[in-house]
């Protein structure tokens, strides 16, 4: 029981916390809270089971054919993100923060909404296969395999984002724009590119962790992207806005206050949201910069 | 009209372009309100956007529209008060004008008390539908749960909702900028949440029966008789949220004009600058988060009253990013703006039903284009000219 506990808590803060990084690298270069990057991630699911209904021709290799369709799903929401970056996102920049937060709003419904219209009944939950390594991709067995699963995989995806931002010149790059995009741009550094290649990060982990989701709940909905947005955010800024590590450890809090909520504090289930979010709001308000995030220095 | 040339047209002329500027928008107004058929809805949308670029191409136009409107104000203003108040009487039977007129100014309510915040002081509190809820719940619990009647209970919910608001205002004065909008939206996210969970707000029930309130020994829930007419009983709300509006309206000007709008305008303008300045940074966001609260929790108990059954659902982040919505099309700390951002976004996505399904991702899409195409807002705030202008 309690290891049961354990282990689902971990898979929930991997999975929240793969949604803050996306958050955190985007507010890390843009100084913009993405609120649609929970909608944009919920696209994935989607994309795969509409895939997999496309190629699943009867004794196919079933393992091989997962990895292909989740790998292509996952590049093309990486491929979404940029793309509404080039053409929306990136427009407010230099405009002020609420009005990025406005505008990416009002893009999370559209997305949602798109998803709603385009798949076929969108408005209503899809099943969603066990992705596990071994599991068949219609059975129910597996559960505590894909727990595994998950958690390797926000190990594996932690490490490889974090040899981007600290092994390769692009991340060099990424961390100078972070750091001062005006002192970035007298230094040569192209920040379009720099944008770019955030925003196509950001949103392929994101499709990863919606996969990895919708996965282990066993269903797809269109308004997943909602609530996934809302609590990935919060991981993020529980940890600091912009700190990797951050988004790693305020996911595993949120999933924390969670399970606590859901299994070892009686009648407390229902008010699980409102614990994530008042502790969201005692964070802000005891260290506005959250558990990592820097000090700001006003200069005057 | 030369645009470099502000050229005063004549007596006459001026009252006959005060004359048929408010008719045409009263008339304007009307048609979208009343259009049912899709073409129709997107005709009158595209002159309105025409209206506006013509209106943008040449702002010279509007000074000298202001101007004209300015110099014949009292007639101007008894002009709309006497629209307004023949609202109920020209619409007839069609009481779901009248519903979505009492919804605009209810809106516009909180936008204005919003823009104090948002649009004079550049305060992001996302937070609105927190203290709207607050105070239509606070009300409907004290009308339903204790038996208050309506006018001692709408105070007691504003006097709690400015409170409970305050409070959170007060500790969250540490943070800036994104982090106090983060802030401000879990505050937000919170109440929704123990508004949907709690046992004694209904939960995901909401709140039903709310009584109706009585005014002089005259039923809200009957029909209005006046002057030998008889109007529909919505008439009653649609005038005490017209009352509620105005008096918004004279406190936002008036605020606007005083010291306390000129140090909210300075610590837009630059905070560390306006503390240097000797001004009280702290009262003075205070100040705006008490109005904000206040009026918002106000508008929230009369809808409250008015629909007589309340949910969670009525009070989610999403209308705070509306009423924000509102605030920025507008254009921020101009009154009339916030107005007509409060109008357009009300209306439009009821009129976008039209397109069925699609009128959430076309209501989107249409935020974001005016986000992109003109950022200041349809009618940027105004330059303080001090009494200069006569």
């Amino acid at each position: 029981m309690l290891a049961q506990q354990l282990l689902n808590w971990a898979t929930m803060g991997c999975l929240y916390a793969l949604f803050a990084l996306g958050f955190s690298l985007i507010f890390g270069i843009l100084k913009v809270i993405h609120f649609s990057h929970g909608d944009v991630a919920m696209t994935a699911p989607f994309l795969c089971l509409a895939l997999l209904h496309f190629v699943s021709a009867p004794g196919a290799a079933p393992a091989l054919l997962a990895v292909a369709v989740l790998v292509l799903a996952v590049v093309a929401v990486g491929g979404l993100g940029w793309g509404l970056d080039r053409t929306i996102i990136r427009r407010f920049r230099d405009a002020p923060p609420l009005m990025a937060l406005v505008a990416t709003v009002a893009l999370g419904i559209m997305v949602r909404e798109a998803i709603r219209h385009l798949y076929p009944e969108g408005s209503n939950p899809h099943a969603f296969p066990n992705i596990a390594p071994g599991a068949s991709l219609t059975g129910k067995e597996g559960a505590g395999s894909l727990a595994l699963t998950i958690i390797a995989a926000t190990a594996l995806i932690s490490g490889l984002l974090y040899l981007f931002l600290y092994r390769t010149r692009i991340g060099l790059r990424t961390r100078a724009v972070s750091e001062d995009p005006v002192v970035a741009r007298i230094l040569g550094i192209k920040d379009g590119q720099v944008f770019g290649a955030t925003f196509f990060i950001a949103s392929a982990i994101g499709a990863t962790a919606a996969v990895l989701m919708s996965s282990y709940v066993g269903m797809a909905r269109f308004d997943f992207g909602i609530l996934v947005g809302l609590l990935g955010f919060s991981a993020a800024v529980i940890g600091g806005l912009g700190s990797m590590p951050g988004a790693i450890v305020g996911g595993l809090i949120i999933a924390g206050v969670e399970t606590l909520a859901q299994s070892v504090i009686p009648g407390a289930t229902p008010y699980r949201l409102a614990l994530v979010f008042g502790l969201v709001m005692l964070v802000l308000i005891v260290r506005p910069t959250g558990l990592f995030g820097r000090a700001l220095i006003e200069k005057v | 009209m030369e645009p470099d040339a502000p050229k005063r047209p004549g007596k006459g002329a001026a009252i006959i372009l005060t004359l048929f500027f408010q008719i045409t928008v009263a008339l304007f107004i009307y048609a979208l309100l009343k259009a049912e058929n899709a073409v129709v809805v997107a005709l009158l949308l595209a002159s309105l956007g025409a209206s506006f670029w013509a209106v943008s191409r040449n702002p010279a136009a509007l000074d000298q529209l202001a101007a004209t409107l300015r110099q014949h104000r009292a007639m101007a203003l008894t002009l709309t008060l006497l629209i307004l108040l023949a609202v109920p009487l020209l619409v007839g039977s069609d009481v779901y004008i009248l519903h979505l007129l009492i919804l605009a100014q209810l809106y516009a309510v909180l936008a204005l008390a919003l823009n104090f915040q948002l649009g004079s002081a550049n305060i992001p509190n996302f937070a609105t539908s927190a203290s709207y809820g607050i105070g239509a719940y606070a009300s409907a619990l004290l009308a339903t749960g204790l038996g208050i009647g309506f006018w001692l209970a709408v105070p007691a919910a504003v006097l709690i909702a400015t409170l409970l608001c305050l409070a959170v205002g007060l500790l969250a004065m540490r943070a800036r900028d994104t982090h106090l909008a983060l802030v401000t939206i879990a505050f937000a996210v919170v109440v929704h949440q123990l508004l949907n969970t709690l046992e004694w707000t209904g939960g995901a029930n909401g709140l039903s029966g709310i009584p109706v309130p009585t005014l002089f020994g005259h039923s809200f829930a009957d029909p209005l008789h006046a002057l030998g007419i008889q109007l529909p009983s919505q008439a009653n709300f649609y005038y005490l949220s017209a009352a509620l509006l105005a008096v918004m309206i004279l406190a936002a000007r008036r605020l606007q004009a005083s010291r306390v709008g000129l140090a909210w305008n300075a610590i837009r303008a630059d905070e560390i600058a306006a503390r240097a300045q000797g001004i009280d940074v702290t009262r003075y966001k205070v100040t705006a988060y008490l109005a904000d609260a206040a009026f918002a929790a106000l508008a929230g108990a009369i809808y409250a009253a008015y629909i007589s059954y309340i949910s969670p659902e009525n009070f989610t982040f999403l209308l705070s990013v509306t009423i924000m919505t509102m605030v920025i099309v507008g254009g921020m700390d101009n009154i009339a703006g916030v107005l007509i951002g409060a109008f357009l976004i009300t209306v439009l996505p009821e009129k976008l039903r039209l397109f069925s399904d699609y009128r959430l991702f076309i209501f989107a899409g249409i935020v974001i284009a005016f986000l992109l195409i003109r950022p200041q807002g349809l009618f940027p705030k105004r330059l303080r000219t001090y009494g200069a202008a006569a």
